[in-house]
């Protein structure tokens, strides 16, 4: 057991020593802060239509920690995922594959060490709730269990779960992170579909990692026995511009049985389950199966016998003339080919049909659902726009050419830009027929704003993570037809212009601030 | 063409400094940098390259202050990093044609230019493959091609002959010297063979400071006379150690060949004095300046 705990420690300590983890711990505080919103706020986090929960220990507690569970799993996963893929990078795996430690020791590890990771961020959000409790009520009695409980008995669960799907992502789908966010994108929405959705009142509850359905039947039927009501509808998350309740309840927590806590128990040993099944099929980086199955050309050992340099030398007298051309063309070229090298043939099919299928698809279903998809089937490309200089090591040629700034970074965001209109361009031309140029600047606007994102976090945090998570969260807000996440106009907005002006601004901000650290860190290697 | 360093300070943070007050006069030819690991090769380097700004000092070439106008050194430069990586989805045309871009080299001759330079490092023949599947040495030489594009009149090559083979360096050694005529060349390594072979001067580093500038006779000049070997028995090498210098040791049967610096007025017994090496005077000085 002690060199599991020396992996968790150092893998532990590698993932939270970065910025990405940094800026996402900022954001965690931010996001535990709005969990439990004014009375003023124009959102709430726990709706019943119609009703009004008081602010107590318990309902601060459990709504914060419900919300945890659920954000913390939607976004958890990108952050956590690619423990693997960085021993195979870093070639640490190579040395891990020589030890002897068992396959099941070494996942294991990786398990502990994503939840460790996971259990920082929900320890940020617990203490924020309790801070948030004193800031929210005055005179309510604090009952440190109404924190404990939710923490313990949401938190904890869906933290293993979504630990070990991590893990299990990486060894049964290998290093294709597009396709595991992909499936994880749809697998969260089945699920919480599934649960939202199951009539059975066990059964939800036994299929419910997250233990949203003793929560808000908890809720329902207090409401439904104190009003004599017929309420059906509680819903978590995010609710903008919901009618605030009238009738005030006083909701003391939930009544923990043998069920739930049969279910609690049954989650977390799914969970091992899936990381010791997974253990039969990783690969302990045999690097023909973990790298590539692409067959390599090998370095032809005829070709090494022969001289490295020729015997004639290098001649400068001989080469013609030197020819300056300072131009970016040249490098919108390059960068454009890597992002079509970037990725498989498959993937470039789906995204090439998806693309189509707006000719044909309703306008309003291309807008708000395929072609934010869509632009998110292109994470794993955009993400690397401004990182993959540092993550190849090439960064020392860029910076050091001429011209970097004025040069370099516009190729990139042209090149990312020009990627996303390609793909919204059946988008585009419906709405040039429906002379709609509204439209059509959303969602050029939209294109230039993801693109701008994906360099902006990239260069602050030096890594693609960050981005990748915040992505995902706008795709999943904007599919749930959030509109505080349309970025590309996709939704009705009382002020076009205005809404029109944010997303213009918000570009601007995120060119200004990506020039001014780029220009910073290309002469502060 | 001379490039003039004055007074270098490089602070990374409080408890971390790279160079410290560091003078030089770099004029055309070749420059050996040596040192041990932390002296400020790098951190020199990546500071002519205008990758990392000096804390205090200034850096002019041909009169020019290029901390302040980075891009007047950078289109006449050539850089090999000693770490340096390449997009693995290219092969060597893409990424040349890339780094050309870079270094705003183009025109109609572009293709011939990377053709010879492709020749010149022996890679024609797998310029069609992705760089990602080229060995170590292959990569090398590729980053060798590349900063060879722009026609350079500053080259940098630090450690350039990291993960070549033997042969390798050799030719690496002769393409050197058929650059340096005119040219600046800065090359740093840790064999100090290498730079024994090809370094008009050499520039002995240690801590962020210049222990010695000088053409390699004169640095070898600093120990003539007081290196000496002696063939002593296995117990006798830790006597030695406390006494002088050691240089370096091998073992011969049940006896140890030393080889020694003499700190003493009067030599080991038994001891032969030997011709002086470049490798004897880097240690002497990295050694003797604390």
């Amino acid at each position: 057991m002690r060199y599991i705990y020396s992996i968790i420690k150092a893998d532990y300590l590698q993932r939270t020593r970065s910025y990405a983890f940094l800026i996402t711990l900022a954001i965690t505080f931010y996001a535990a802060y709005c969990f439990v919103p004014p009375p003023t706020a124009p959102y709430t986090t726990l709706n019943v239509v119609g009703y009004k929960g008081v602010y107590n220990s318990a309902w601060v507690g459990y709504v914060s920690g419900m919300m945890t569970a659920i954000m913390l799993s939607l976004y958890g996963f990108f952050l956590v995922n690619g423990g693997i893929k960085k021993d195979i990078d870093t070639e640490v795996g190579l040395i891990i594959a020589t030890t002897p430690i068992t396959n099941f020791g070494y996942l294991l590890s990786k398990m502990l060490s994503n939840l460790l990771v996971l259990l920082t961020i929900a320890g940020c959000t617990f203490v924020v709730s309790i801070i948030m409790f004193f800031v929210r009520t005055s005179g309510s009695p604090f009952i440190i269990s109404n924190f404990i409980i939710p923490y313990l008995l949401f938190v904890m669960p869906a933290m293993v779960f979504i630990s070990s799907l991590a893990v299990a992502a990486e060894v049964f789908l290998g290093r294709k992170s597009i396709l595991q966010y992909i499936a994880f994108f749809f697998f969260f929405g089945a699920l919480m579909a599934n649960i939202n959705e199951q009539k059975d009142e066990t059964l939800a509850v036994i299929i419910d990692p997250y233990g949203i359905r003793t929560m808000t039947t908890s809720i329902k039927n207090l409401v439904n026995t104190q009003y004599h009501e017929h309420i059906e509808g509680v819903s978590l998350g995010f609710t903008f511009g919901s009618k605030r309740g009238f009738r005030i309840f006083e909701w003391n927590g939930i009544t923990i049985n043998g069920l739930f806590l049969a279910s609690r128990l049954l989650w977390i040993m799914i969970s091992l389950g899936l990381v010791y099944l997974s253990s039969f099929f990783f690969h302990r980086f045999d690097f023909k199966q973990a790298v590539s199955k692409k067959k390599k050309a090998p370095a032809n050992e005829q070709k090494l016998a022969t001289p490295a340099f020729a015997a004639t030398g290098i001649s400068r007298a001989l080469m013609p003339p030197l020819v300056t051309d300072y131009s970016i063309i040249p490098f919108i070229k390059t960068e454009l080919l890597l992002l079509v090298r970037k990725g498989s043939k498959w993937l470039w099919l789906i995204t090439v049909g998806g693309s189509l299928s707006m000719l044909f698809a309703p306008v309003a279903v291309s807008h708000l659902y395929i072609l934010p998809v869509l632009w998110f089937l292109q994470v794993t490309r955009l993400s690397e726009l401004a990182t993959k200089e540092e993550t190849n090591r090439l960064h020392y040629f860029t910076y050091a050419s001429y011209k970097p700034l004025q040069r370099m970074l516009p190729a990139q965001i042209l090149a990312g830009i020009i990627l996303n209109v390609a793909l919204a361009f059946p988008l585009i031309l419906r709405y040039l027929i429906a002379s709609n140029g509204y439209a059509i600047f959303n969602v050029i606007s939209g294109a230039v704003c993801i693109v701008l994102l994906a360099v902006c976090i990239g260069i602050m945090s030096k890594g693609k993570k960050l981005f990748e998570i915040i992505f995902f969260l706008l795709t999943y807000t904007i599919t749930q037809a959030l509109p505080v996440a349309d970025y590309l106009g996709a939704m009705p907005h009382g002020n076009l212009i205005g809404y029109m002006t944010v997303i213009l601004s918000l570009n601007i901000f995120l060119a200004v601030v990506s020039f001014v650290i780029r220009g910073y860190q290309s002469r502060h290697l | 063409m001379s490039l003039v360093i004055k007074n270098l300070t490089k602070q990374y943070n409080q408890h971390k400094t790279g160079l410290t007050d560091y003078s030089i006069t770099i004029e055309k030819g070749v420059l050996g940098l040596l040192g041990p690991n932390g002296a400020g090769k790098s951190t020199l380097m990546k500071i002519i390259a205008t990758i990392s700004k000096p804390t205090k000092g200034t850096l002019f070439l041909d009169g020019e202050d290029i901390v302040a106008n980075p891009d007047k050194i950078r289109k006449i430069l050539g850089y090999l990093p000693q770490d340096f990586g390449v997009y693995p989805n290219l092969n060597a045309y893409e990424f040349l044609e890339y780094i050309a871009a870079m270094k705003g080299v183009g025109g109609h001759g572009l293709r011939k230019r990377i053709d010879m330079l492709l020749e010149g490092v022996n890679l024609t023949a797998d310029a069609k493959r992705p760089i990602g599947t080229y060995s170590g040495g292959m990569k090398q030489r590729i980053g060798i091609a590349q900063a060879l594009l722009n026609d350079p009149k500053i080259l940098i090559f630090d450690e350039p002959t990291v993960g070549l083979d033997p042969e390798e360096r050799v030719r690496f050694r002769q393409l050197i010297s058929d650059l340096a005529d005119d040219c600046i060349i800065i090359l740093s390594s840790h064999i100090v063979s290498d730079i024994e072979t090809i370094a008009d001067e050499v520039a002995i580093m240690k801590s962020g400071m210049l222990l010695n500038k000088a053409a390699q006779p004169d640095i070898i000049k600093l120990v003539d006379g007081k290196v000496f070997e002696a063939l002593v028995n296995n117990d006798e090498v830790s006597g030695i150690r406390t006494r002088h210098q050691v240089i370096d040791t091998g073992r011969q049967k049940d006896k140890t060949r030393v080889r020694f610096i003499d700190r003493l007025p009067q030599p080991e017994p038994g001891a032969v004095a030997v011709n002086a090496t470049l490798e004897d005077a880097y240690l002497f000085l990295t050694q003797n300046n604390n």
